[in-house]
């Protein structure tokens, strides 16, 4: 009983439409492109990681910040996890190291906005440079690639039961981070400071901290991502992440978290990521150039910021009604002295 | 000396003796004319940039689409003189493109009511798009002829003189005196710092805004045009990172997040101060790989050194305030 | 920007705003009903009326805000309709708002002329501003309000919450406005610049404006306002001559409930305060100071206590709750808590301890808006509702909410409601469930009755006496003296950052004479006319 109201409260969350939606493009596709359905495995595989980085995004968004540097920091991880691997440290350190640089960078974004006071976007604006030329060095002194790892390979290639074992891993970590949004007392702090940061602060919240662990949070799931991107690329080049953050928030917003702050969850981010996902590959198999996917993601992310809006005029309409209701103070019998 | 202290200039003022201080510590060759030639007339684009974002900021948005917009002005520019078009022509098409995408972009944050650096950011993501279907991956070349040498700054027009400085000067001038002596610079601010009483007094604040996107917008195309003359092809991934530096000079300048505070002039020694910065990098020997990092850091530095600037003004502020109360 | 017309009103004064027949309702709930009410030409007209009882649409309607369903409107005998506030203005009609219309980083010049600023014609071009010509018209109206030449050229985010007030009611008179609506123009102003405000009013009433006071001050009218109009449930009830009403009078016929002269309830609850020794001290603060903006505070809190906090704005009371709550850092000083000392980094760990703070800003610092009554009532004690520690049970969540909700008188059909949905009133009581919530021994209580109507003002009093009478402790801050004298054992003036008076036993008498006594002493020790003194 418990478990059907944690589900449909997170449905509702999500935003039905979208998953109507989804469902909806994916009929159509199939419809138009008849191999649409075989390649539904492969794509969604290769979207694991940007998948993680949308969970992220809604993270930091649904507290009322933006992380800009979640694409350039996956990137780095990745070239972390190759570079450990490739010189020889065991897999599961390598591993370790790439979701740790992911966690770091996440630490850092948070102290420089939280002990500095510095613009959000600015902060993550520049990390993103730090993050992404660190990259650049690194490619450019070492080898990133040729890493002889079975187990690694197998987190993206391998499979239980016909279902990639990346599906598993993203599965059970974007689970994770919908309990911890929805049902735990971090998860309640995060959506009261992204609905007002400054009365959340007087009302015994410490705002920086759960900042702090929002931008943790969204570091780690970079940094995861990191990780399997590495697995499944199997090389990482000088360039790698740039952009992917713009493709996270895309998905975010069209899943439903607002970026005004206070509303959304992991699984509004995940039915964002995949509709934008499922867009791009039938666009693709259609045979529309794969660099028009950028364009794509801005339409998608531009029609899905009018739609929130629109959900909260809607909202807000219906609340300026009752409150004119309610304002009438109820007269109480014989309640004087 | 209130006055004084309450300027943005200042913040800018500091940055530059603190670092002129470290490089006359640290590189000789730094101060010399040779030098200083050498990096001013690579910032000058830069310049630009920080100018037309400087506007925006004033407006009480960002322009996140600077970079993007500059680089696909620049491809118009090389696609249009390789057809053979006239340059007048060609840099009037630019400039249009230019201001065609400040209006979209004022149009996406006012009508369409989307926050302005999403909207910004999805247009660099359509203008880098259209650059890179136009290129095809491989940068455009063979257009440099002895005019746009002189456009891009590698030749001079007149002893030392090129245009892209010109440009910037008259740019300069113009923005500032707008600014400070129309009306339209006093609604500028008035948006920034108080959108809905700026409404309520009649202002048409949805064309005001509308309006800074387009000058961004132009002074993205004008910078454009002179990348293509200066850089002599145009690469698909031009642009990238330019609206970091602009907004980092804006910021050094004085201009402010929240709107409703900037200087053109704040904005030029901003850059300088940037460009000053990256020189002594450069002339310490540090590979260039490293510079987005160097960039970013900054940024932040920037951030701070305002933040600290206005922080010092507020409390001098208190202090007289509450002696008068 | 005519010259200044000297100006007594009477009854034979012309009506210049003939309000006739005004309604307006919004899906299908009236909110206003056929209102009538005529101002004279330099008359102070006051408004008043509980929360809902339709001001606030009246304004609306003439200042162009929304336009009514029937009714007219004549300004000088002739009809207006403004479709939007800058019709009203051109007008004739200003509306000055609680919340600044002004542009902070523009001068006060730039702000006059905002919108219509006068531009040089030079061969043809419209381009330069003319500072110099918006200067001299000007001048000379902005000094006789206070407004120096210097000050003209200045940002006018450097300038105090009267000047800014007064600001406007320049520019209000540079559009010529005959009709000027004040919307609860002493808050955020202190009591002496309350004063001066009335100064400037009477000065506008001698040019001949006439104003429309919106207020909830009862005890502000007297020798001020000519003529009252009471609001109740969107009906006009009666225009009072005041010079013939009383306090009781004008309440009874705001709510129809009777209330003492004081605005109480009849039967108030006498305040005992028990021998302080006997009571255990809980708050102590020790030269407590913080950079320029407090000095060297000393007090001592104990059980069943109340202390009432007053000054002017910028005496640092506000800022003197926040650092005992955590929210900012003390520069030296030392606080302790039950005996030991405590230095708070957040609100978190004063909650922790067992402080409570209800803000002053209630809609931007107090509500969590988009969250439910029950969410917000749950927040700063997130434990009361939790399993296992880290996991919360909605169950839990919604008895608890439903349990305040019963005690203190919420008005909301469910505690799932979002909580902008409900009254001021309602959601100050909201907020008081979230602090009680976290089993404080001591609340901080920054203006517990600022926008909440009578009715639950006095209810929001009572709650405050009864967390007392189970052993709490109360800090009080309040801008009405009135509201300290009712609540208060002991009263602390502030002014400039440091203690400038104790008054002690204030509740051990009722006499008028004795209340009177405090007040004056009170006002005097704020503006430093006095120097420290006990009494």
């Amino acid at each position: 009983m418990k478990f059907k109201n944690f589900f449909f409260r997170s449905v509702s969350i999500t935003g039905i439409p979208i998953f109507g939606l989804l469902i909806f493009i994916v009929a159509l596709f199939q419809f138009i492109v008849p191999i649409f359905n075989a390649t539904v495995g492969d794509y969604i595989t290769n979207l694991v990681p940007v998948l993680l980085l949308t969970v992220g995004a809604a993270i930091v968004i649904i507290g009322g910040s933006i992380d800009l540097s979640i694409g350039t920091v996956c990137g780095l991880s990745a070239g972390i996890t190759m570079w450990t691997l490739a010189s020889g440290l065991p897999t599961a350190l390598s591993i370790l190291l790439g979701i740790a640089t992911g966690a770091f960078f996440g630490l850092l974004n948070g102290f420089i906005i939280t002990k500095f006071g510095i613009n959000d976007f600015i902060a993550t604006l520049a990390t993103l440079n730090i993050s992404g030329g660190l990259l650049i060095v690194l490619s450019q002194a070492t080898d990133l690639y040729g890493a002889e790892s079975e187990f690694f390979t197998s987190l993206v290639y391998g499979s239980f039961f016909g279902i990639p074992t990346s599906f598993f891993i993203a599965g059970a970590i974007i689970l994770l981070m919908q309990f911890l949004l929805l049902k735990t007392i971090l998860g309640r702090r995060i959506f009261a400071m992204g609905n007002s940061g400054a009365a959340a602060n007087v009302a015994g919240i410490n705002v920086r901290n759960v900042k702090l662990a929002t931008f943790v949070l969204s570091g780690t799931l970079a940094g995861c991502a990191g990780v399997l991107l590495a697995a499944r690329l199997g090389g990482v080049q000088a360039f790698l992440g740039l952009g992917y953050e713009f493709t996270a928030i895309a998905g975010a917003v069209v899943g439903g978290v607002s970026l005004a702050g206070g509303r959304g969850s992991a699984a509004a981010a995940l039915a964002g990521g995949l509709f934008i996902g499922t867009l791009a590959q039938g666009l693709q198999l259609i045979g529309v150039e794969p660099i028009f996917f950028g364009i794509v993601s801005g339409l998608a992310l531009i029609i899905g910021v009018i739609f929130d809006q629109k959900i909260q005029d809607i909202g807000q309409l219906r609340s300026r009604f009752d409150s004119r209701v309610l304002a009438q103070p109820p007269r109480k019998e014989g309640d004087h002295g | 000396m209130k006055k004084f202290l309450s300027d943005p200039i200042l913040g800018v003022i500091i940055l530059l003796l603190l670092v002129g201080g470290v490089a006359s510590f640290t590189v000789d060759v730094f101060f010399t004319l040779q030098n200083f030639t050498n990096f001013l007339s690579g910032s000058y684009f830069v310049m630009l940039l920080a100018m037309g974002m400087t506007v925006v900021l004033i407006s009480g948005g960002i322009d996140l689409s600077i970079g993007a917009v500059m680089a696909l002005c620049a491809g118009i520019v090389a696609k249009l003189a390789l057809q053979g078009m006239s340059v007048p022509l060609v840099i009037v098409c630019a400039l249009a493109v230019g201001a065609f995408v400040g209006c979209l972009n004022g149009l996406l944050v006012t009508v369409v009511g989307l926050p302005d650096f999403i909207a910004t950011l999805a247009m660099s993501a359509f203008a880098t798009g259209i650059l890179f279907i136009w290129t095809k991956g491989t940068p455009i070349v063979g257009y440099m002829d002895e005019t746009y040498k002189q456009i891009g700054g590698l030749a001079p027009i007149y002893r030392g003189v090129t245009v892209p400085m010109v440009t910037a000067i008259v740019i300069a001038f113009a923005l500032g005196a707008m600014l400070k002596k129309t009306k339209f610079g006093v609604h500028l601010f008035s948006v920034g710092s108080n959108r809905l009483a700026t409404r309520q007094s009649g202002i048409n604040v949805t064309k005001i805004r509308i309006l800074a996107y387009v000058i961004s917008g132009v002074c993205a195309a004008l910078s454009g045009i002179i990348m293509a003359g200066r850089n002599t092809t145009v690469p698909p991934d031009l642009g990238g990172g330019y609206e970091v530096l602009a907004i980092a000079a804006a910021l050094i300048g004085g201009a402010s997040l929240m709107g409703g505070r900037g200087r053109i002039l704040g904005a030029i020694l901003g850059e300088v101060v940037l460009a000053m910065t990256i020189n002594i990098i450069n002339l310490l020997g540090v590979p260039s790989s490293y510079q987005k990092i160097f960039i970013g850091g900054i940024l932040l530095l920037a951030v701070l050194v305002n933040q600290f600037v206005i922080s010092l003004r507020t409390k001098i502020l208190m202090r007289s305030t509450n002696k008068k109360s | 920007m005519s010259a200044p017309l000297a100006f007594s009103p009477t009854e034979s004064a012309p009506v210049i705003l003939d309000i006739r027949q005004i309604s307006k309702s919004y899906q299908g709930v009236a909110a206003l009903e056929n209102a009538n009410l005529q101002v004279r030409k330099g008359e102070i007209h006051a408004v008043l009326g509980g929360n809902g009882a339709g001001k606030s649409t009246l304004i609306g309607i003439l200042s162009g805000v929304t336009q009514p369903d029937s009714g007219e409107f004549l300004l000088e005998g002739s009809a207006l309709a403004p479709r939007n506030p800058r019709d009203a203005i051109k007008s004739g009609i200003t509306t000055i708002y609680q919340e600044l219309s002004l542009v902070p980083a523009l001068t006060t010049l730039e702000n006059i002329f905002l919108g219509r600023e006068l531009i040089i014609e030079r061969a043809g071009m419209k381009v330069l501003l003319d500072r110099k010509k918006m200067k001299n018209e000007v001048i000379e109206l902005a000094q006789i309000f206070g407004i120096s030449k210097d000050e003209l050229d200045i940002p006018i985010s450097e300038f105090g919450a009267l000047k800014k007030k007064v600001i406007e009611i320049v520019k209000a008179l540079t559009f010529d406005a005959r009709i000027l609506i004040l919307d609860e123009p002493t808050s955020g102003l202190e009591e002496e610049e309350r004063l001066h405000l009335f100064d400037h009013m009477r000065n506008l009433r001698s040019r001949g404006v006439g104003l429309i006071w919106v207020t909830h001050h009862l005890d502000e009218l007297h020798g001020l306002a000519d003529v009252a109009t009471i609001f109740r449930d969107g009906r006009t009830l009666e225009s009072l001559n005041l010079a013939n009403s009383t306090v009781e009078e004008i309440t009874n016929l705001m709510f129809g409930i009777q209330f003492n002269e004081a605005g109480l309830r009849t039967k108030t609850n006498r305040l005992q305060k028990d021998d302080a020794s006997s009571k255990p001290e809980v708050l102590s603060l020790h030269e407590v100071s913080r950079a320029s903006v407090l000095r060297d505070i000393s007090f001592s809190l104990h059980a069943g206590e109340i202390i009432g906090i007053s000054g002017l704005a910028g005496a640092g009371r506000t800022e003197l709750a926040r650092v005992i709550m955590g929210l900012d850092n003390r520069t030296s000083g030392q606080i302790f808590l039950m005996g030991k000392e405590v230095k708070f980094k957040s609100s978190a760990s004063a909650y922790k301890a067992g402080i409570a703070m209800l803000p002053e800003d209630r809609k931007q610092l107090g509500i969590i808006s988009g969250l439910s009554v029950a969410e917000n009532i749950s927040i700063s004690n997130l434990q009361s509702v939790s399993k296992f520690g880290f996991i919360i049970s909605r169950k839990k969540e919604r008895e608890l909410a439903t349990k305040y909700k019963e005690i203190l008188s919420i008005r909301t059909p469910s505690v799932n409601q979002k909580i902008n949905n409900l009254s001021g009133g309602s959601q100050q009581k909201a907020i008081v469930a979230r602090c009680l919530n976290s089993n404080p021994s001591i609340l901080i209580i920054d203006e517990p009755t600022q926008g909440v109507d009578v009715a639950a003002k006095t209810e929001v009093h009572e709650l405050i006496r009864d967390f007392i009478s189970k052993g709490g402790a109360a800090i009080v801050i309040a801008s009405e003296i009135q509201e300290l004298l009712e609540l208060s054992h002991e009263i602390l003036v502030l002014r400039n950052g440091s203690i400038v008076g104790r008054i002690e036993n204030v509740q051990e008498s009722k006499e008028k004479s004795r209340i009177v006594q405090i007040k004056s002493e009170v006002l005097a020790l704020s503006a430093g006319k006095r120097s420290k003194n006990e009494i």
